[in-house]
């Protein structure tokens, strides 16, 4: 069954400078207890498709279900089965994490015993525990950070919009959120996740989705679409080469002060070689998501015709 | 969810937002103390001792219609800045529940000051069980009006640098301007329909009703000159208000 639904949905704002498409006849299904990634640059539509998703925006045409609802026609039946971390919240400035849990899913109708074990499980989960009792004015923005995306995960809605929930966290704080939306997806929830940390999207998504100016360029795996550049490996020069020298083998950028290269694995031995025989050292490893991302989007603006070579 | 967990979560705002945030930021409400304080010390210094009595009932009114203020000032606050309205409903909260917590979280801030001018007002008008309790019907009318006035500018901001001059202009005319900390009789008789514009002055009039001060008729619009004219557009206006707010509270952008 599908969790969300979405038919030719589109997004227009007018600016001074003309119209804008901020979504353009997107379709998209998630599926139930699905963990789905959306990826894209700031701006690409991410946040505008999880607004309309949730009912805090109204779209210019086209249709959007969640569990066969109507968000348009059915708020607040809508509201009842979701929640959502928006993207850069902040909790309030007040209360502390315990509270901010407790609380929120007090309000959300919970007793104020089930309140407090949920509390007690969801700060042990991610961290907060020492924080439990410091208001958040005197906590770092990523521990703000942790008790807004705990005070959401621990309803375990039905469906749960993250919008970028890991920004400004630590790779330890980050490690922990991913395991408790992970439990939380073992135990029924569906999550749509915006990211713009690409190896969370691989380690976390199912399925996930790029959109780019409001349209969607991809949708499927992370394997998928690395193999969709059709580029296997990635080799790392810190010099040595020029761009030139290196772009009939594959795409080449800067890279860290030198040069990397995606190629196949057929011309690794090749590139191997005449590295070694000009003394210059090489790294070689496989293509990760984040070149796959860069390549995908980078060549949609390239043509300016979004969609038009991977749809 | 059921009416009595909606009712429920207003309170658990009203507690989170209103009690522990005063509990935890004393200064607020002593500079919810401070304006109409000043006003009064201003009366007392320069109006006839006779008109001490309505500023004092000016300063119950004026706390009031602050709570518009503060209301507007927060609920734009957690939208655009803290992103809290977004999250509280998307949820199983229904919108009205949210402003009605919001408006009761504002009323916590201003009840210490409420108490401190009806205890004024006892000292320098005495008033009998039955005025005060129509005293305070005027009172929770008049919070109902600014909250719902409050919540509705708060719903066009979109972005915080609006809200000091919008609020300025807004709450400064609906509580300077018409005659709250002044008598109507200071108003020329062929004018006074006038203050009428300002809903606070329907409050300030039943306010001063029944804290059985000296009244003041309105030669050229009778119906006013009435407790019960004065109440009726007193309700009419607080219902107005709270029906264009829940019609045009942007709970989705457009």
């Amino acid at each position: 069954m599908e969790a969300l639904t979405a038919r030719a949905l589109s997004k227009n704002y007018r600016t001074r400078q003309g119209t804008v498409n901020a979504l353009d006849r997107v379709d998209m299904t998630i599926g139930k207890g699905q963990l789905f990634g959306f990826l894209g640059r700031n701006g690409a539509g991410k946040t505008t498709f999880i607004k309309i998703a949730s009912g805090l925006l109204l779209p210019t045409s086209g249709t959007i279900q969640l569990f066969g609802l109507d968000v348009l026609g059915h708020p607040r039946e809508v509201r009842e089965r979701i929640a959502i971390v928006p993207q850069e919240g902040k909790p309030f400035y007040h209360l502390t994490p315990r509270e901010h849990i407790e609380e929120y899913l007090r309000v959300r109708g919970a007793s104020a015993e089930s309140a407090k074990s949920t509390a007690d499980e969801l700060l042990e989960a991610m961290g907060l525990v020492p924080y439990s009792h410091t208001p958040a004015m005197l906590l770092s923005g990523g521990l703000q950070q942790r008790t807004l995306v705990a005070m959401v995960l621990a309803t375990g809605a039905e469906f749960l919009f993250l919008d970028e929930p890991t920004l400004g966290m630590d790779p330890f704080a980050r490690r922990q959120v991913w395991e408790v939306v992970r439990r939380t997806v073992k135990r029924g929830s569906t999550v749509l996740l915006t990211t713009h940390y690409l190896d969370e999207a691989e380690q976390l998504t199912e399925e996930l989705a790029v959109i780019e100016g409001g349209h969607v360029l991809y949708k499927g795996t992370a394997e998928a679409l690395k193999s969709k550049v059709r580029r296997e490996v990635r080799l790392h020069f810190a010099g040595g080469f020029t761009a030139r020298e290196l772009e009939p083998y594959g795409e080449v950028y800067p890279e860290r002060g030198g040069l990397t290269v995606m190629t196949t694995r057929s011309r690794v031995e090749e590139l191997t070689r005449v590295a070694l025989e000009r003394r210059i050292g090489v790294n070689v490893g496989p293509v990760t998501l984040e070149e796959a991302f860069l390549t995908l989007v980078g060549r949609s603006i390239e043509e300016d015709e979004p969609g038009g070579a991977w749809a | 969810m059921t009416w009595r967990t909606q009712a429920n979560a207003v309170g658990r705002i009203c507690w989170f937002n209103g009690i522990l945030g005063l509990l935890r930021s004393p200064l607020v409400f002593v500079a919810l103390f401070l304006t109409p304080l000043s006003f009064l010390f201003f009366l007392l210094v320069v109006a006839p001792r006779a008109e001490l009595p309505y500023g004092v009932v000016g300063g119950v009114l004026f706390s009031c219609l602050f709570t518009g203020s503060g209301m507007m000032n927060d609920c734009a606050y957690l939208r655009l800045e803290r992103q809290m309205q977004q999250v509280f409903i998307t949820s199983p909260l229904r919108p009205i529940s949210w402003v009605l917590g919001m408006a009761l979280s504002e009323l916590m801030f201003t009840i210490p000051a409420l108490v401190l001018f009806l205890g004024v007002l006892t000292l320098v008008k005495p008033i009998g069980p039955s005025s005060f309790l129509a005293l305070i019907g005027v009172i929770l009318l008049t919070w109902l009006l600014a909250s719902s006035l409050g919540f509705l500018l708060s719903t066009f901001f979109r972005t915080l640098r609006e809200i000091w001059p919008i609020g300025m202009v807004v709450f400064t005319s609906l509580s300077v301007l018409p005659p709250v900390f002044y008598p109507l009789a200071a108003v020329p008789a062929s004018i006074r329909w006038v203050a009428f514009l300002s809903p606070s002055t329907f409050a300030s009039q039943l306010a001063v009703n029944a804290a059985g001060l000296a009244t003041t008729p309105v030669p050229s619009l009778s119906v006013l000159s009435s407790a019960a004219g004065q109440l009726i557009g007193l309700v009419f206006l607080t219902l107005t208000f709270i029906a264009v707010a829940m019609w045009l509270a942007r709970w989705r952008e457009p």
